[in-house]
């Protein structure tokens, strides 16, 4: 979700196997760098691929521009990443959050599978519990919320949506990325 | 010919005439479509997955694909709980979780799972919760009826055994009902489990549902015949919290019942998360 120079990543920390819960902590939320979060969900394996494989790219990127890529540029890169497979592909749905620029613009990215992107102003959703998601959050987001306000909108939609999503849910965790810095809670959630 | 009528007052033979399939539990109780193969058009409205996996190779549909049927099914099936219920020497104690679930959407968390069919027997739903809430409250009054008719309780191996009756005749119908008769009679507490495929069986314990293996693991480990009142509610309410936790499809608030020879008592309400908050709780004091 996106607010006034400040953006936020919040995503459920549980893996399970069809109905059965298997851990309580398998994180899905990565930082690229000081202006860049990346979430992911759908199948474990290829989050925990995509995972390396764009880490390492990140650092070949760092050591031959010399520079941090930026949120928009990583959001194409990941495109082209998932497009590559166009004929097997990688099982999950990607979320760019970023701070774009010198002054700060928030900068959203959702994409599918194979990398269509969409470059909503608002929020992205993603993830079994998506439908849900996206009622609540169009309920409850407005525009320019300050950090403290979007955490709070972004935690409450989360846990609202988690609560109606039987394969989410089990600990929660929210990134809240502003110029300067990130901000890590982890929110108390049902555990049934 | 010695038959049993002519031995049996009339008075008698008319109790028994009552419970033959032609009057009270006729099998055409229910309405069904005037059509030719009623069999097959409530297969095809019913949208469980079990039903439609068995039934591919008997009806015409193979070419469409079970996901189309699926969506053509009127009927969605609310899957997805955990019910338990285990006797001790003290009575019989039932345990159940709120969640229904359509999918994966959580449709409800505040079902009531637990259905008295009277003040000393209670029948637990699991499967579709229609048939199961229709044919409880209809297993309710026949056991009424019985006790006007006959002055004395119904014992719980007889009541299940009228259910069975009836499911089975149901049979192959599409009825998904996985049912725990659990009562106390005159020969102690009692525990029967009823399935819609016509099976009827009794044990000491038993637990039902998509969270039921999760259950068991927490039940067998504990069980014992000589449980104190306090261990074996703790036992029940454990096991389904264990499953509420580990299953997805179970959830929402942990019910236990017990019942002794005085009826069928309400114990806890309790929501399953916090339960488990409570559980972890107390084991980080222990350590």
């Amino acid at each position: 979700m996106a607010g006034k120079n400040c953006v936020a990543i919040a995503g459920d920390t549980r893996f399970g196997v069809r109905n059965q819960t298997v851990a309580l902590d398998s994180n899905r939320i990565f930082k690229i760098n000081n202006r860049t979060l990346f979430g992911m969900t759908g199948l474990n394996t290829d989050i925990l691929t995509l995972r390396e494989s764009f880490k390492f790219q990140m650092n070949l990127y760092n050591l031959e521009e010399e520079r941090e890529i930026s949120p928009k540029t990583f959001a194409h890169n990941v495109a082209q990443t998932l497009y590559s497979k166009r004929f097997g592909p990688y099982f999950i749905t990607p979320i760019i959050a970023g701070l774009e620029g010198e002054d700060y613009t928030p900068f959203l990215c959702a994409t599918d599978l194979i990398g269509a992107m969409e470059f909503p102003k608002s929020f992205v959703v993603a993830g079994t519990g998506e439908e849900s998601l996206m009622g609540v959050c169009e309920t409850f987001y407005k525009e320019n919320m300050e950090p403290d306000e979007l955490f709070e909108v972004i935690s409450q939609c989360l846990l609202a949506a988690v609560d109606r999503d039987a394969l989410s849910g089990w600990g929660s965790v929210v990134h809240v990325l502003t110029k300067d810095g990130i901000t890590t809670k982890r929110l108390r959630t049902r555990k049934d | 010919m010695f038959t049993l009528g002519s031995v049996l007052d009339n008075d008698f033979k008319s109790t028994i005439e009552d419970f033959s399939f032609e009057t009270e539990f006729s099998t055409n109780q229910l309405m069904l479509p005037n059509i030719e193969k009623p069999f097959e058009f409530a297969q095809s409205i019913i949208g469980l997955e079990k039903d439609l996996q068995e039934n591919e190779n008997q009806l015409m549909f193979h070419q469409q694909k079970k996901e189309e049927r699926k969506e053509r099914a009127l009927i969605k099936g609310y899957k997805g709980t955990t019910t338990l219920a285990f006797i001790y020497e003290k009575g019989t104690v039932v345990a159940v979780d709120s969640r229904a679930t359509s999918g994966q959407y959580i449709a409800s968390q505040s079902v009531q799972k637990v259905v008295p069919v009277n003040e000393y027997m209670l029948g637990t739903l699991a499967g579709g919760a229609a048939d199961c809430q229709f044919f409880l409250a209809h297993l309710g009054r026949i056991c009424n009826l019985y006790e006007l008719r006959n002055n004395e309780k119904i014992s719980v191996a007889a009541a299940s055994k009228l259910l069975n009756n009836i499911l089975y005749s149901y049979r192959n119908y599409g009825l998904s009902v996985g049912s725990m008769i659990c009562g106390y009679d005159t020969r102690g507490p009692q525990l029967y489990y009823i399935d819609s495929d016509g099976s009827r069986l009794k044990n000491s314990l038993f637990s039902v549902g998509s969270g039921s293996p999760f259950a068991y693991g927490v039940l067998d480990a504990g069980y014992r015949w000589d449980l104190s009142k306090e261990e074996a509610l703790d036992l029940g309410r454990r096991a389904i919290c264990a499953a509420t936790f580990k299953d997805s499809y179970s959830g929402g608030t942990v019910k236990v019942y017990h019942i002794d020879e005085n009826g069928w008592v309400k114990i806890s309400d309790d929501d399953a998360s916090e339960l488990w908050y409570r559980y972890e709780e107390k084991e980080k004091k222990k350590k």
